[in-house]
């Protein structure tokens, strides 16, 4: 959303009154506060609302808006003039009271009611900042105040039972910018508490629901100079987060000394004034910062642990010299992430997605995420505390009040933070945008597409991160094992894997290695069983704990290969068949020890044809001398080399797959739709060797007629070879035949559904067969709907 | 005929020429019609840069500058990430953001960028 309002202009997050009316969200805006100027006339409508409070019409304004919030029917019954009290009630019942309790501190404009209006004069500060539009008229706040507190608390109330918080229309507010800014700030923070139990997505969700319905979005954050200004607020966060680690301490600190100042100066006024005296516009922020920095001398002097906190000030450091790096691929993943923040209406650290080329340390880069990440608790934590203990201590008028007197004394706190992060050097995001696309003109289809986009982005973030171990090369288990504990886990894997149930064999023989963690055939069948169902990265991960074990399996090597190959690097493929010539018992004199150090392709491919000189009988050398020529893309004589070996081993399915595999990339995709169907029919009916013969010479004399014939025999059998499945796909959709290659992909992922590579194949082909209306079941990994469209 | 140092672009692309002279091949010509210049770097954008032209006006994929003028679009990315953008692991558009995609000239141009046009490679 916030992403889609940046590139077009930004219809919701712009100024009231300015939004178009293409938005949705803009109309919202426009529905509600363009009429902003009409409040104080409605209000006036409203016959007793200026001084009695105990007439139900002060709510006739509002009533119909009222009764769409969910949680409002607590509120809705109560007597106008106990409402204050029953709401703080209405907030204890929710099992929240200590949160319920920031909240009103929060949103204390409740106050004036339970305790009569003399109160208010205390609180003009408030008056103000809640109800700027209405200055003139302070009696006339009621409604809208009561519209928003119900709200409020029905977000509180949303996180029983994890009902998702739904959008809600709401009559007009009146909020300003401030306010909104303050509603942002402390929902992202309290939704925290609010959800703990929660995942982050859920929490995000709700706070944005929130957010929308107040009409609150990234929108002062929105414009001017992004990158820059996310930067200084890296930089703060670093600083005030580095501080905050020393733990309680400094919190205790923090509070005490405030709490101080507040006894020092008594009257909220008074402290928001000479605060103002002290430290001048730069506001709480460079207060806070100071005395962070305060406390942090404190401890240090208290001779607490120096080491860390050299340890957090390197770390600071580096978070700087970060910032300040102009690497534009550097600046754009921080534009990033910032981008991702707001519009989570958060500026809470989330996903740092630095790229490890960008940054030369990726190590500490985690290790201070690690930290801010911690930090953001603590603050929030803090954040609690500091205001249960004003709540105690100085009572319903707390740091709430505080919060707007000196927010009014200040002025604008809001231009003053855009101010103060405009000292930048960086160049406007718009004019970065532009830049990329000088000659592009940006129409509105194609900014829903970018923004799209995003909303991809951050899906596939999610994945990724639960993805990033296994790319690296280390073996991922699964999560559920009903194996383990099995007695023999490997002979069971070893039949599952026969009987071709592969996503079984694979639980079996994850729970083999785990128990016998130097079992090379446990991990070199896990890794053929993950390449069977079509996970190379997952086969890699295994196939290299089993070569640590038996660095001289041929078996190992060969697989290694094949996976590197599939995963086009070449390096390693080579130097995995390499180590197989090598460490074969009949051609390992050929190889030449100088060679291992750096590997030339048409080296290694000269001693495999030296070695099928030798024993022109041994299929496994013109196996590797296939997937040889595959890395070379020579793919007819890798063709040939697959044919050689499938004479000498007709029953070896996956050399069917190989040689289908390599005729799909030299594009001779329709004989490669041929093989597959054969070797599928050879790994399902073991016993059916005619079947098998006939295709084999069909094949190799390519005698299409009975190829086909016997297609269709092998598609009545019952495979269980997910990578033939998906590689069956692939050439039907690189033959323009996606509807069908559909059908292959959605077979491939119902035999196994962790098959990535297949779920993106298939959103492809969904997209180019203008299947756009099962994109959402492809996007959700629904199978069932899938199976049920496409059936094979 | 390979190296060690090769570019996991060039089987990509030269998939793709032999993909191009396929029905399925004319049919994205027909469809796309553009002329992209593709910039492959080993490492980092901007350096040691091998240049592609996959044209898909004429249906031919070569390498060296386009000779014909101005390409409808260019597009730089690193090895690895065009290899994730062709075989459909990572999302143009995402790539651009993520300031891993580098994009000159027309932006309608830019967008027919799709996975679709590239062929997946089979699996052994």
């Amino acid at each position: 959303m916030a992403m889609r309002d940046l590139v077009t202009g930004g219809a919701a997050c712009a100024v009231p009154g300015s939004s178009s009316s293409s938005n949705p969200f803009g109309a919202l805006a426009n529905a509600l506060i363009s009429s902003s100027s009409k409040t104080e006339e409605r209000l006036k409508e409203i016959p007793t609302s200026t001084t009695t409070y105990s007439d139900g019409n002060v709510y006739a304004g509002i009533d119909e808006p009222l009764t769409t919030l969910p949680g409002s029917e607590f509120d809705r019954p109560l007597q106008p003039n106990v409402q204050g009290a029953e709401f703080f009630r209405g907030f204890r019942s929710a099992d929240q009271g200590r949160l319920a309790d920031v909240w009103e501190e929060i949103h204390n404009p409740q106050l004036p009611y339970s305790q009569g209006r003399g109160s208010l004069t205390h609180l003009p500060a408030i008056e103000q900042t809640i109800r700027p539009n209405n200055q003139l008229q302070p009696d006339f706040d009621g409604p809208p105040q009561r519209v928003l507190s119900s709200f409020l608390h029905s977000f509180v109330n949303s996180n029983q039972g994890g009902v998702p918080f739904r959008p809600t229309p709401l009559p007009v507010l009146g909020l300003s910018e401030g306010d909104k800014q303050c509603i942002r700030d402390r929902s992202s923070i309290m939704a925290r508490h609010f959800f703990a139990d929660k995942s982050e997505d859920f929490i995000n969700a709700q706070v944005n629901a929130l957010l929308s319905s107040l009409d609150i979005d990234g929108d002062i954050r929105a414009r001017g100079p992004l990158p820059g200004r996310f930067r200084e607020l890296e930089d703060y966060w670093n600083e005030s987060q580095g501080m905050m680690k020393p733990g309680p301490h400094a919190a205790d600190g923090w509070v005490a000394e405030y709490t101080q100042r507040r006894v020092e100066h008594g009257d909220p006024n008074a402290w928001a004034q000479s605060f103002e005296l002290q430290h001048g516009a730069n506001g709480w922020a460079s207060e806070f910062e100071h005395e962070q920095s305060q406390i942090a001398s404190l401890n240090q002097m208290k001779g607490a642990n120096i080491a860390n906190l050299a340890a957090m000030e390197q770390t600071r450091m580096l978070a700087h010299t970060l910032a300040q790096n102009n690497d534009p691929k550097f600046q754009n993943s921080k534009f990033l992430q910032f981008v991702s923040k707001m519009s989570r209406g958060e500026i809470i650290m989330e996903d740092n997605q630095v790229k490890p080329n960008a940054v030369s340390a990726p190590g500490d880069w985690a290790t201070e995420y690690q930290q801010q990440f911690n930090g953001g608790h603590a603050w929030a934590d803090q954040f609690t505390h500091e205001a249960i203990t004003y709540t105690i201590s100085r009572g319903p008028d707390g740091w709430a009040s505080e919060f707007a007197a000196k927010r009014d004394q200040n002025g604008s706190v809001d231009d003053q933070w855009v101010n103060e992060f405009s000292k930048l050097h960086v160049q406007d995001w718009a004019e970065e945008f532009g830049n990329q696309f000088g000659e592009g003109a940006l129409g509105e289809n194609s900014a829903d597409n970018w923004a799209n986009g995003y909303d991809d982005y951050l899906n596939e973030q999610i994945a990724a991160k639960q993805r990033s171990e296994t790319s690296r090369g280390v073996y991922e288990f699964s999560d559920m094992n009903p194996y383990v504990g099995h007695p023999n886990p490997l002979k069971e894997g070893q039949e599952l894997f026969r009987k071709g149930l592969l996503s079984e064999a694979v639980l079996a023989l994850e729970a083999e290695v785990l128990k016998n963690s130097d079992n090379a055939e446990g991990w070199r069948l896990l890794g053929i069983a993950h390449a069977e169902n079509d996970d190379d990265q997952q086969a890699i991960a295994a196939m290299m704990r089993a070569q640590e074990v038996d660095p001289t399996n041929l078996e190992v090597l060969l697989a290694l290969g094949v996976s590197h190959t599939n995963e086009l690097e070449q390096a390693a493929a080579l130097k995995y068949l390499y180590s197989w010539l090598r460490h074969h018992p009949k051609y390992g004199t050929l190889a030449r020890p100088e060679m291992s150090d750096s590997l030339y392709y048409a080296d290694v491919a000269g001693l495999f044809n030296e070695a099928a000189q030798m024993s022109p009988e041994d299929a496994d050398v013109h196996v590797v001398l296939g997937v040889l020529f595959n890395l070379s893309r020579e793919f007819d004589k890798a063709i040939a080399s697959f044919k050689t070996a499938l004479k000498l081993k007709p029953r070896d399915y996956s050399l069917w797959n190989k040689l289908g595999a390599t005729q799909a990339n030299s594009v001779q995709s329709a004989d490669a739709i041929d093989a597959y169907q054969q070797q599928t029919s050879t790994h399902a009916k073991q016993g059916n060797i005619e079947v098998v013969v006939d295709a084999l010479r069909s094949v190799l004399n390519e005698d299409p007629l009975i190829v086909m014939l016997l297609a269709s025999q092998a598609l009545d059998l019952k495979p269980n070879y997910v990578r033939a499945w998906a590689n069956m796909g692939i050439s039907y959709a690189n033959q323009g035949m996606y509807e069908e290659s559909i059908r292959y992909y959605v077979r491939a992922l119902a035999m196994n559904p962790k098959a990535d590579n297949a779920w993106q194949y298939l959103r492809i082909s969904l997209s180019c067969a203008s299947r756009n209306d099962m994109m959402q079941a492809c996007d959700s990994r629904n199978l069932d709907v899938l199976q049920k469209e496409f059936p094979l | 005929m390979a190296n060690s140092t090769q570019l996991k672009s060039d089987a990509l692309l030269e998939q793709m020429k032999l993909h191009l002279s396929t029905d399925a091949g004319k049919e994205i010509t027909k469809k796309v019609g553009l002329v992209y210049q593709i910039n492959i770097a080993p490492k980092k954008i901007g350096f040691n840069e091998e240049i592609y032209v996959v044209d898909l006006k004429k249906g031919e994929v070569k390498k060296g500058p386009y000779e014909g003028g101005k390409p409808d679009a260019t597009f730089s990315f690193t090895d690895e990430d065009f290899f994730k953008v062709a075989t459909g692991k990572m999302n143009p558009q995402i790539a651009f953001m993520r300031g891993a995609m580098k994009v000159k000239g027309s932006l309608s141009a830019a967008q027919k960028f799709t996975p679709d046009i590239f062929p997946k490679p089979s699996k052994m």
